[in-house]
């Protein structure tokens, strides 16, 4: 299957080198930001095109890799022309365009794959897996960590801008969310404070009794990241952090803007979860396997963030009416 | 100056530790303890042999310059009452009571009375919580923007059946753990806690017990800061210790890390409760905070931790359910 990219940019680069790991042919890359796009194309033997209509013209699955803004829009204009889509999570800006995204690609028959990468991330898998042979028992309290630095990427830093990124609560709480409905089902309730976009604190309340709390920040200096879980239940504990758990430590001096212009929760593995996402996506998509993640996990995922979102500003809590 | 110290009701787990303590700190004359329920009071007897009193009037009857009041948290009012009513000075322990009226009948006691009431909030003689303490009121981490606060444990009621008693115990896991750090926060920061949002539950003995087992609750403080404060009962029996104390403290300047147990030895040995087992090896606050109550008697200094900090905390607790009731946000009347 022919693949486009849209997007250059740090993701468009780590899709970039899953579609190759998945054996995906990877032929045309669009970007506004022409260089990046020469140079991303150039690595993987694709073309650069001049404009969004062409690269649709040129191919079956679209990789939309752009701010969250756009995903609608263009995700819309693919599907009207019957291209699959894989889309950057989250899956947009507001439960309706999320919905109507989803509507769309129905109608078309075509294949929507939003990338919640946390899905593919082994240790949250397990977690999961633990979780779902009953190791643990009924599950009672999740505690969710990810406290990152705020992004830098040069020139347009679209991270920041809520009207293109939803902010901090959106973009980077939304994995954790989506990871804790994951594990609970549906969430009935939120509340939520936050320091802007530097920090916040989500209670969620699930409709069998369990309860979370998710921390997420961006509050760190360049190049922290730092994540884990920690879920209880009725027959025991599972617990990780990847404070402790860093097969390398390094104690070196480091450069002034030594970071990524986003920061990445890696850990050395054989495959990155990145790619393990893509080709995930590829061969379901090949083959009309199931996705172990559905647009409809992530537009779940997406409207606690907004319901957190809306707490952290009105400072009371939010019902959410069937999960 | 030799202290006559005794130990009013052994219920709480914390009594045992307080006792070994008081036969270890110098000048003080440990006269005993006394406990009304015969088996409880044989069996703290013969543990630490000490003296036991099987009323609480024969203990005070030998005087004691202070007494450490360890009973279940309805009940500290008639203790301490009991205590004032004698002269003693009164270390409580928490949470200091279960409702407004019954703290508030304690302090009116004590005024009444001239003896000091201390509460036993260990963790701010702790010295790892002291030096984070110092280190955020000097500015180190910038302004605060918010704290994250675990104080999850295994369930109490395992050692002692109380804590899981909706009447004496006043609650469950909210009531047991949620005062720690809520006075942590307000100590740090020189704040008071103006709302609180709590969701409460009974996930980890669902069917066994009658109270809340579970709670995650979040709070705003005067100086805007908010902060969470999980007091779960969410550590399962076998957990390598008790729980934790841990906060992750948020500046403009980044995160700084506490995790006040931090201090332990990692233990594989055949035969014990616990398979690893983290045995400390850091300063016991218990000590400390003993000490200072002892040094407040000696001087008359007032104790650094008052009756207010121990009613301003239960009042978060007591707001945790009322929230999580209401399903609301809740506001403290200041």
């Amino acid at each position: 299957m022919r693949v486009g990219l849209v997007g250059a940019g740090v993701m468009g680069r780590v899709h970039a080198a899953g579609w190759a790991a998945a054996g995906a042919e990877l032929v045309a890359v669009f970007s506004r930001d022409e260089d990046r796009a020469r140079e991303l194309a150039g690595q993987y033997g694709a073309r650069v095109v001049g404009s969004y209509a062409d690269l649709l013209r040129e191919v079956d699955v679209v990789d939309i890799c752009v701010p969250t803004h756009l995903h609608h829009d263009m995700a819309l204009e693919a599907f009207s022309q019957r291209r699959h889509v894989v889309c950057e999570k989250p899956i947009a800006l507001t439960e309706a365009e999320g919905r109507e995204m989803i509507a769309a690609a129905e109608r078309a028959g075509v294949r929507f794959f939003v990338a919640m990468v946390l899905r593919f991330f082994p240790q949250y898998r397990l977690a999961r897996e633990l979780v779902a042979q009953g190791r643990i028992g009924q599950v009672g309290v999740i505690r969710l960590k990810r406290v990152s630095y705020t992004p830098n990427k040069p020139g347009d830093n679209w991270y920041l801008d809520h009207a293109r990124s939803g902010g901090m609560i959106v973009d980077l709480m939304v994995h954790d969310f989506d990871f804790a409905c994951w594990l609970a089902g549906d969430v009935t309730r939120v509340y939520a404070r936050a320091a802007g976009d530097r920090y916040a604190l989500a209670t969620l309340r699930f409709a069998n009794g369990a309860m979370a709390l998710v921390e997420g920040g961006w509050a760190n200096p360049p190049g922290v990241f730092r994540t884990a879980i920690d879920v209880a239940g009725t027959k025991g504990v599972i617990e990780w952090s990847s404070d402790a758990t860093a097969t390398i430590r390094t104690f070196l001096r480091q450069p002034e803007g030594a970071a990524g212009e986003v920061g990445l929760p890696l850990s050395p593995l054989a495959e990155d979860p990145y790619t393990t996402q893509i080709k995930h996506a590829y061969e379901a998509i090949r083959t009309g396997a199931e996705f172990a993640v559905t647009p409809e996990d992530a537009l779940r995922a997406l409207r606690v963030a907004l319901a957190a979102k809306e707490s952290a500003r009105t400072g009371r809590s939010v019902t959410l009416q069937g999960g | 100056m030799t202290l006559r110290i005794g130990i009013m009701s052994a219920a709480h787990v914390h009594a045992d530790g307080y006792a070994e303590l008081l036969k270890q700190i110098p000048d003080v004359d440990f006269i005993g303890f006394s406990d009304e329920d015969a088996q409880r009071g044989q069996a703290f007897a013969g543990a630490h042999g000490v003296r036991w009193f099987r009323r609480h009037e024969d203990l005070l009857a030998q005087q004691p310059h202070g007494v450490i009041v360890c009973s279940e948290n309805r009940g500290h009012m008639e203790l301490v009452q009991m205590a004032a009513a004698a002269g003693a000075h009164v270390l409580c322990e928490k949470p200091i009571e279960v409702s407004r009226e019954r703290a508030e009948a304690m302090r009116d006691a004590c005024a009444a009375r001239g003896v000091k009431f201390m509460t036993a909030f260990p963790m701010r003689f702790d010295p790892s919580v002291r030096e984070v303490c110092a280190r955020v009121r000097a500015g180190e981490l910038g302004q605060i923007l918010a704290v994250n606060g675990i104080n999850h444990s295994e369930n109490p009621s395992g050692h002692r059946a109380w804590f899981a008693d909706p009447h004496l115990a006043g609650g469950g896991a909210v009531m047991d753990h949620t005062v720690h750090l809520a006075d942590l926060l307000r100590w740090f920061f020189q704040a008071e806690v103006e709302t609180v949002y709590a969701e409460v539950g009974n996930p980890f003995a669902q069917g066994t017990l009658s109270v809340d087992t579970a709670g995650l609750i979040q709070v705003t403080l005067s100086n805007g800061v908010f902060a969470s404060i999980d007091c779960s009962w969410s550590r399962p029996a076998g957990y390598p210790r008790w729980g934790h104390l841990q906060m992750e403290i948020i500046g403009e300047r980044g995160t700084l890390v506490l995790d006040a147990f931090a201090q332990a030895l990692t233990v594989y040995a055949k035969g014990g409760a616990r398979w690893p087992e983290w045995v400390q090896w850091g300063s016991d606050p218990n000590r400390a905070m003993i000490e200072h109550f002892l040094h407040c008697i000696r001087t008359g200094e007032e104790p650094e931790v008052t009756w207010r900090d121990g009613f301003e905390a239960m009042r978060v607790a007591l707001a945790a359910y009322e929230s999580s009731d209401q399903g609301t946000v809740v506001r403290l009347s200041p």
